[in-house]
């Protein structure tokens, strides 16, 4: 693309979640979702291919639709309240409408469908955009509105994303898919924590952000989208063989890492609110997770995978630049101890 | 009549919205768009909103679908799809009338329609008070603001439309 148009699209993507996240009146919410949508689309469609055209249809539809709805939650509330102001929504049926539609942005079940099939259609670098940025603007807002959520609905949704992000995940050997899936479960992480306590949401976003970039950078600097092609880096890039294994690990939220703080602190305030079964659930769950990252695990760095002779020495025509990977590394595994220093965040 | 006639109009425009969204080929889909377009300055000049109204046919009758009925023209095929002309498109337009037919006999029916929202009647559907000031029309008071208080909107619309011309011209340049 075009230098100066690229510049001008990304700086739109990223004036539209800015937008979003500082306004307080709900038209230059939807207004700024809606730039949002319509910028990343060229970024979504870099590759030029059908199936690229055909996953930029399908994400414009479904965020389209989740704006639509989000407008008619806006107006509702609106009617009932006679303001613009982003507070609580007073309304249970505006609530309700704006968190499914905040929930078809996120990619919660049951509006999931869109989001394996949608990284997998797009290059590394706008999945990655798509499964991290993107996120940020529907959040921020749930964080807003989070005093007057249904409860019933959010927890539905947020305990069948952490199931279908699991379950979903177990039969791919597609990188891209398994990062979408791992991104479903996650988002239900993130959302069933929102009622009780959105200080961890926004914790669970960063630490998960922070391990998605760390993930994908990986990826594109091993330029694989399989899980065969990754279990090929062994021979031509070491080290990263060892840091796809931390950085695996901590996404499964195994202690010392420091994807074990989000689930840790999440279980912690679910049993002061006095749910007891529903932590051991989503714990339970999250073990599906595990499973098919440390698959992911075995065949990249624990084994030589299968292959043949001639596949051995991997070929790459250059070594595609990792921005910041250092810092992502080293917050992606090692931030366990800095826990205490949650306290601030009150 | 005239004490529903906002009544009447939304329901020619949603009966308007069913026709296009039924997919017929796009010409007879502008075609439909110029009645509901109407039929939607006739809506809210009822409100009081004469300028609105006549916003709506210079600039989106006039100008959009204008430059729209153009484009489909020069890219039209030989036997345009109508209504009756695919059973698909037919199925689904008889489905929204009759959707439409019927919630308009539900609201007529029954005193209170509780479907989404509360109104207690036609009559109330037909009018809604806006608060009378007296002196200033409110909406051409709105337009004013929108320049003034509302910089920052035009800024980020303005900018929004320069970045939604170059996001089309991107996604079809092609290779």
């Amino acid at each position: 693309m075009n230098p100066l148009i690229l510049t001008i699209i990304l700086m739109t993507v990223f004036l539209g979640t800015m937008i979003v996240m500082a306004s307080s009146h709900w038209l230059m919410i939807w207004i700024g979702f809606e730039m949002n949508l319509l910028a990343i689309i060229p970024i979504l469609m870099k590759k030029y291919s059908p199936r690229a055209m055909e996953a930029s249809t399908k994400y414009f539809l479904t965020q389209a639709t989740a704006s639509m709805l989000l407008m008619m939650a806006i107006i509702i509330n609106l009617m009932h309240s006679g303001q613009w102001t982003i507070t609580k929504v007073f309304n249970p049926t505006a609530s309700i409408i704006m968190t499914l539609a905040l929930a078809m942005k996120l990619g919660l079940t049951p509006f999931h469908f869109w989001v394996p099939e949608v990284t997998q259609g797009i290059s590394l670098t706008s999945g990655l955009i798509l499964l991290t940025w993107q996120k940020l603007a529907p959040m921020s807002i749930l964080y807003q509105i989070s005093p007057s959520i249904n409860l019933n609905i959010l927890l539905t949704m947020a305990v069948l994303s952490i199931l279908v992000g699991g379950w979903g995940g177990l039969n791919q050997t597609q990188l891209r898919k398994i990062m979408a899936y791992s991104s479903i479960a996650h988002m239900g992480w993130m959302t069933a924590i929102l009622v009780y306590n959105p200080t961890l949401t926004m914790l669970n976003m960063l630490i998960y952000i922070m391990m998605t970039l760390t993930m994908f950078m990986l990826f594109i600097h091993s330029s694989s989208t399989t899980t065969l092609s990754l279990s090929h880096t062994w021979n031509k890039a070491p080290l990263i063989t060892t840091l796809i294994l931390i950085t695996l690990l901590s996404m499964g939220g195994l202690p010392p890492l420091s994807g074990f703080m989000p689930k840790w602190m999440i279980i912690q305030e679910l049993t002061k609110n006095s749910s007891i079964i529903l932590p051991t659930l989503m714990a339970i769950m999250a073990l599906l997770n595990l499973y098919f990252y440390t698959r992911l695990t075995y065949s990249t760095s624990l084994t030589m995978f299968p292959s043949t002779n001639n596949m051995k020495m991997k070929w790459q025509f250059e070594t595609k630049q990792i921005t910041l990977l250092p810092p992502l590394i080293i917050a992606s595994s090692l931030l366990l101890p800095l826990t205490p220093m949650l306290s601030i965040l009150d | 009549m005239m004490t529903y006639i906002v009544f009447i109009l939304s329901v020619i425009f949603v009966i308007g919205f069913v026709g296009f969204s039924s997919k017929p080929s796009p010409i007879y889909g502008g075609l439909v768009l110029i009645v509901s377009g109407g039929v939607g300055c006739g809506i809210i000049m009822n409100f009081g909103g004469s300028f609105l109204g006549l916003m709506v046919f210079l600039i989106y009758l006039g100008g959009m679908l204008v430059v729209f009925g153009y484009t489909t023209a020069m890219a039209t095929e030989q036997y345009p799809e109508v209504w009756v002309s695919n059973a698909t498109v037919m199925g689904v337009f008889l489905l929204g009338l009759l959707m439409e037919v019927m919630l308009v006999l539900y609201v007529l029916k029954s005193e209170e329609v509780g479907v989404v929202f509360k109104f207690s009647s036609v009559g109330d559907w037909a009018i809604y008070d806006i608060g009378n000031s007296g002196v200033f029309s409110e909406e051409i008071m709105g337009v004013a603001a929108l320049y003034s208080y509302g910089a920052w909107v035009v800024v980020v619309t303005g900018w929004s439309l320069l970045v939604g011309v170059l996001v089309i011209l991107e996604v079809t340049r092609g290779d």
